[in-house]
């Protein structure tokens, strides 16, 4: 019953547009064995195979996230293509070209998505490192109120702040000290 | 000089949530300021990366969560099957070439094999039907004689076929002896040997025990044969000892050879021998010749579906026979030779001496 609501890419897509994790999970499940199937006959292991499959997925959720999404074919090949190139870009960097690449699909080139998504990466990469130094609390003060959204009053309980001036002069120290963690490593290419 | 209160500003900015007038008047500010726009900027980067980055870490969790969900308990067993499947979907190809030429090359092997055999086939089977040919002759000419067991049931022969059988001198004085199964319904019996001498005989003496048969030359021109080069042996031959026979398989003398293989014939019937010597229908009647030329047998039959298992009726029977006809019919002169001519000579030269007193026997009826 489950299954047949997300027969179609179409209802896969507006699935993940409404937030509905059921649907994510039913695209997940549905395309995993065929990129398994590819990495492993490519030289890579099961959970080499599991990172890449991630990555390819978040590639497609964020760009649906985004409307950014201009499908010119079906989701499977969408992220076939996607894991393909993101696994030879992996096996470049382990220094082994493979020379004879065995594909059970159809591939897009994507010029544009995946050089993106690796932007995208690189940045959160930095981000990670730079939250990392930080250091506690400044980390979960800046997550909390940033990324989950906290109202001040919350944070200011949760801290055991005598007032919100104090956690909001608190929080504008830490995040001076966290742009200038970012913006050391991070350069953003023009 | 930034305080937190110019971020709040900023943020509000950014968030759009800035009152119109107080928007206008902090784009203002960011035109003049370029050092405050380069914050907003910054800022706004800062936020953008985190935001982001908090989605992209729930999201990395949501993703894992069903990974685990989907591997369920029996990971370890399906890793190993899908290791199993994917090696065989990467050789799937590969396998069914190599299957595909080996399979090829079994059945092509075995078609070749079999046209390389095919002109041999023929070959054989062109064999057979000229055996069958020199067969239907033979029907016409010679009785066919096949073991002891077979020859009753294969004499009632018809009335206008001739029979054949093989048959040799015991005495000078034109006594011949054969198999009783060759002339048996016998109306006439012409005897002929190698050297084109025939003659017209009569049976004188049988005896159906032994299977022998002793005829004599009714021609009143015949003058009695030579001497004889050849003895009987009284005594039982061992058993190993070469013998050799000579005998009317075809139209032609025939010498067959082999050794004496048991005291005993068919169905340990003592007054036989069984031989190793391949014989044909027609070779019945014939002597069985030791080494030195003693006649030490008369053919008289082989064992049918059985290799090599012919059978002879030992010669002391045949004295034995010569006896009791001497004494039925008194006042017959019937002189066995006494001197063996051949002993010492080669077997060429046993057979030339030989092949004169051997007879093919035609039986008429």
């Amino acid at each position: 019953m489950r299954k047949s609501l997300y027969e179609t890419d179409e209802a896969i897509m507006e699935g993940i547009r409404n937030d509905d994790d059921r649907a994510l999970a039913h695209l997940y499940k549905l395309h995993f064995p065929m990129i398994s199937h590819f990495i492993i006959s490519n030289s890579g292991t099961d959970d080499e195979a599991k990172d890449i499959y991630q990555e390819g997925v978040i590639v497609f959720y964020e760009k649906i996230k985004g409307n950014s999404l201009e499908l010119s074919c079906q989701i499977k090949t969408y992220l076939y293509s996607v894991c393909r190139r993101l696994w030879l870009k992996r096996l470049a960097e382990k220094g082994r070209y493979a020379n004879r690449i065995e594909d059970s699909e159809n591939y897009l080139s994507l010029e544009e998505d995946v050089p993106q998504h690796e932007e995208n990466e690189r940045q959160f990469g930095v981000m990670a490192e730079a939250l990392d130094q930080l250091g506690e609390p400044c980390r979960t003060l800046l997550e909390d109120f940033y990324i989950r959204a906290q109202g001040m009053q919350d944070i200011v309980e949760k801290f055991g702040y005598t007032n919100t001036d104090t956690a909001k002069n608190q929080k504008y120290k830490c995040l001076q000290r966290l742009k200038k963690l970012f913006f050391t490593s991070y350069k953003p290419e023009v | 000089m930034f305080d937190h209160r110019i971020y709040e500003q900023i943020e509000r900015y950014l968030a759009g949530s800035m009152p119109a007038e107080e928007k206008a008047a902090f784009e203002a500010l960011l035109h003049s300021d370029p050092r405050l726009a380069d914050q907003v900027q910054e800022h706004r980067q800062v936020l953008h990366a985190m935001k982001h980055y908090g989605q992209r870490q729930q999201l990395r969790h949501k993703l894992n969560s069903i990974h685990t969900e989907m591997e369920g308990g029996s990971q370890s067993v399906n890793s190993e099957l899908r290791a199993w499947k994917v090696f065989f979907k990467k050789h799937a190809q590969t396998m069914a070439v190599a299957a595909s030429v080996s399979l090829l090359s079994v059945f092509g092997t075995l078609w070749s094999v079999q046209q390389i055999k095919k002109p041999v086939q023929q070959q054989t089977a062109r064999y057979v039907e000229l055996r069958r040919e020199v067969e239907k002759i033979k029907k016409e000419q010679r009785a066919i004689i096949n073991g002891i067991a077979s020859a009753d049931a294969a004499t009632p022969a018809p009335r206008s076929a001739r029979f054949s059988g093989t048959g040799f001198a015991i005495s000078p004085d034109g006594y011949i002896v054969t198999s009783s199964h060759v002339i048996q319904g016998a109306d006439s019996i012409l005897i002929e040997n190698k050297a084109g001498l025939k003659y017209k005989v009569t049976e004188v003496h049988r005896n159906i025990d032994y299977d022998l048969t002793i005829l004599k030359v009714e021609d009143p021109a015949f003058a009695g044969f030579s001497k004889l080069p050849y003895t009987f042996k009284t005594t039982a031959s061992d058993l190993g000892e070469r013998v050799y026979t000579l005998g009317f398989p075809r139209e032609d003398i025939v010498f067959g050879e082999g050794s004496l293989s048991s005291a005993s014939g068919f169905e340990g019937d003592t007054t036989s021998y069984q031989i190793s010597i391949p014989l044909n229908p027609g070779n019945s009647g014939g002597p069985l010749l030791d080494d030195k030329g003693n006649v030490i047998g008369v053919i008289n039959g082989k064992q049918a579906g059985q290799e090599g298992a012919a059978f002879a009726v030992k010669s002391s029977y045949l004295l034995q026979m010569v006896k009791e006809m001497k004494e039925r019919e008194s006042g017959l002169s019937v002189s066995l030779p006494q001197q063996n001519n051949l002993s010492g000579a080669s077997r060429t030269q046993q057979l030339k001496k030989l092949q004169d007193y051997i007879f093919v026997v035609k039986v008429y009826n």
